[in-house]
């Protein structure tokens, strides 16, 4: 009896030590458990038509990014080709999807988010094929400043002259600020651009100082060709509203840059991480966004447009049920059809619920459930081919589904 | 007799180790489909505060370091912590708590307030968060500041450190 005690008593002893040694800082352990974290449900893809019609996907599998692409609006896809060949740790959930865009040339190119070792720390990566996806080029990082911080929540675009922009959220000046002792609130922005068809990128530019953290950029391109971009951005002590710049390509010389044109007005006052950042989409001149937040003066998820590049917007409208966390909107418009697309949440089933404008954005018609699942999902996306419109979607139980736009009842 | 004695000794000692043991085991429980309500009725008629954070979030590290404060002074703090993460994650959540001092007690070690630790363990995140509250977004840091009655006020973003303080001086 003594002795049965007695080796319970040891093997406990053993595993109490094991457990211990387990709660030790070992950076081994950490690294392993962050890794752990990163291979969970990575459901955001990303998908785009070409002029012929194929459909053409990137998902992310274990650590690589995939691209395949569907003659049948999604129904077959050809078997996926690797794009980076060596595995990467890929974010590839919640306001990070890995992008893929087509040149006029196409030529096709991928951007995505990898993910190191240190919490919060990444790199922007973008790889390019210039033989109709039979093959990738290597990966190159894109952010010049290589600390393992965070480079993260990029946006991709490409205008019409075939240079490519890739705008994100950076954290070298708050680390510099950090290290001289002095106080730096959120992050920056930066971007980069190449107009050598992907070869190469110029050097970083800093779009602006002290960015929320932890929401996805978004960016579109106007009218003239430049890039426009849209964040989460944290104005005065921490009110985090949204900023709109163009990547115009006019540097300016001060180290800490002037704020950029504010153009949502919720006051929500906080000093936390949203992970629920904008969408951007614009047509002839004018720019549609969609947005969530949760200040004092309103609360919810928002569009408006704005028919001046950006300087002033129409009286946000409420978009979605905000009992059912509406949120997580795409948008898009070609010529005056505007369409939405969100997240809601009844508490059993998630949907995704959409709406559509014939007039720029100034009326709407009827909100039409389009999809739905019972488990995690990705944010819903949404392209065209020609003038039919589909939301890319990725759902654990289900899969990746591409569903047309229904007709308007 | 006195093997009676020994025995004894080895008989409480082992107690104390099994109950060691029991500490040495999993740090959070995990958070499922009705966890929640359980855990609030569970507190019923006594302040407490939940508070909801993730290894990822730039932010709660500022309010665990508030909670670390709180429990080493006021001994009888209830505080439920729930990690947005997943269980496969204990070990990172539960080197984060240790850092704090908000982790299980260990043999040899005492940790005063009443603390207990929860982890999401399901992947239809939606719905537990909704099972919380049908108004949180998601943002983290979030925390639930609940009275006597069982009335819940909640918070998003780092906390003040002082009204925290003042909150729980007049709650005890």
């Amino acid at each position: 009896m003594v002795l049965r005690s007695l080796f319970g008593m040891i093997a406990c002893i053993a595993v109490s030590a094991i457990a211990y040694a387990a709660e030790q800082a070992k950076p081994h352990d950490m690294s392993k458990m962050w890794q752990s974290s990163l291979a969970s449900q990575q459901l955001s893809a990303s998908a785009i038509f070409d002029e012929r019609g194929t459909l053409w996907l990137a998902q992310v599998q274990n650590g690589h990014v995939m691209v395949s692409h569907s003659e049948d609006q999604g129904e077959r896809f050809s078997p996926a080709v690797k794009v980076n060949a060596q595995p990467e740790f890929i974010s590839a959930s919640g306001e990070t999807r890995p992008k893929i865009l087509l040149a006029k040339n196409g030529n096709i190119y991928i951007s995505y988010t990898q993910s190191l070792e240190t919490p919060y720390a990444g790199n922007i990566r973008f790889s390019r094929s210039v033989n109709g996806g039979k093959s990738f080029s290597t990966p190159i990082t894109v952010n010049d400043n290589l600390d393992p911080i965070t480079h993260r929540f990029e946006a991709m675009g490409i205008n019409a002259r075939g240079q490519i922009y890739l705008a994100w959220l950076d954290k070298r000046d708050a680390v510099l600020a950090k290290n001289k002792g002095g106080k730096y609130t959120g992050i920056a922005v930066y971007y980069a651009m190449s107009d050598d068809e992907g070869k190469s990128f110029y050097t970083n530019t800093k779009v602006a100082d002290h960015s929320c953290e932890c929401c996805r950029v978004a960016m579109a391109i106007d009218n003239t060709d430049t890039p426009v971009i849209v964040w989460r951005h944290i104005f005065g002590k921490n009110v985090r509203d949204h900023g709109l710049a163009k990547l115009d390509g006019k540097k300016t010389q001060a180290s800490e840059l002037p704020p950029p044109q504010r153009v949502t007005f919720e006051n929500w006052e906080v000093e936390a991480c949203p992970h629920h950042g904008p969408a951007l989409s614009i047509s002839g001149d004018v720019y549609h966004l969609a947005w969530f937040n949760h200040g004092t003066d309103r609360s919810g998820l928002f569009y408006a447009h704005s028919v001046d590049g950006g300087n002033t917007f129409s009286t946000p409208i409420s978009v979605g049920n905000g009992t059912r966390q509406a949120g997580h909107a795409a948008v898009l418009s070609m010529g005056k059809n505007v369409y939405l697309a969100w997240k809601e949440f009844d508490g059993e089933v998630t949907t995704i619920n959409a709406m559509r404008s014939h007039d720029s954005g100034i009326t709407w018609g009827s909100v039409q459930t389009i999809a739905d699942t019972r488990d995690v999902s990705d944010h819903p996306l949404l392209i065209a081919n020609k003038e039919q419109v589909y939301l890319s979607w990725s759902s654990k139980l289900e899969g990746y589904r591409l569903i047309a736009m229904p007709e308007e009842k | 007799m006195m093997k009676k004695l020994i025995i004894q000794a080895y008989l409480a000692l082992l107690l104390a180790l099994s109950a060691s043991c029991v500490f040495a085991a999993a740090e959070t429980q995990p958070l499922l489909r009705g966890s929640y309500q359980k855990i609030i009725a569970a507190h019923a008629g006594k302040p407490f505060i939940v508070a909801l954070w993730s290894v990822s979030c730039t932010h709660c590290g500022a309010d665990l370091e508030i909670f670390e404060r709180l429990a080493k002074q006021y001994s009888n703090f209830n505080l439920v912590l729930i990690s947005t993460d997943t269980p496969e994650q204990e070990a990172v959540i539960a080197r984060t708590l240790h850092s704090y001092n908000l982790g299980r007690t260990r043999l040899g070690q005492k940790r005063p307030g009443k603390i207990e630790s929860w982890v999401f363990a399901d992947s239809y995140s939606e719905r537990l968060r909704f099972e919380i509250d049908a108004q949180w977004y998601g943002e983290l840091p979030r925390t639930y500041f609940f009275d006597d009655k069982g009335i819940a006020s909640g918070i998003s973003g780092v906390l003040d450190a002082e009204e925290t303080e003042r909150w729980l001086i007049n709650h005890l």
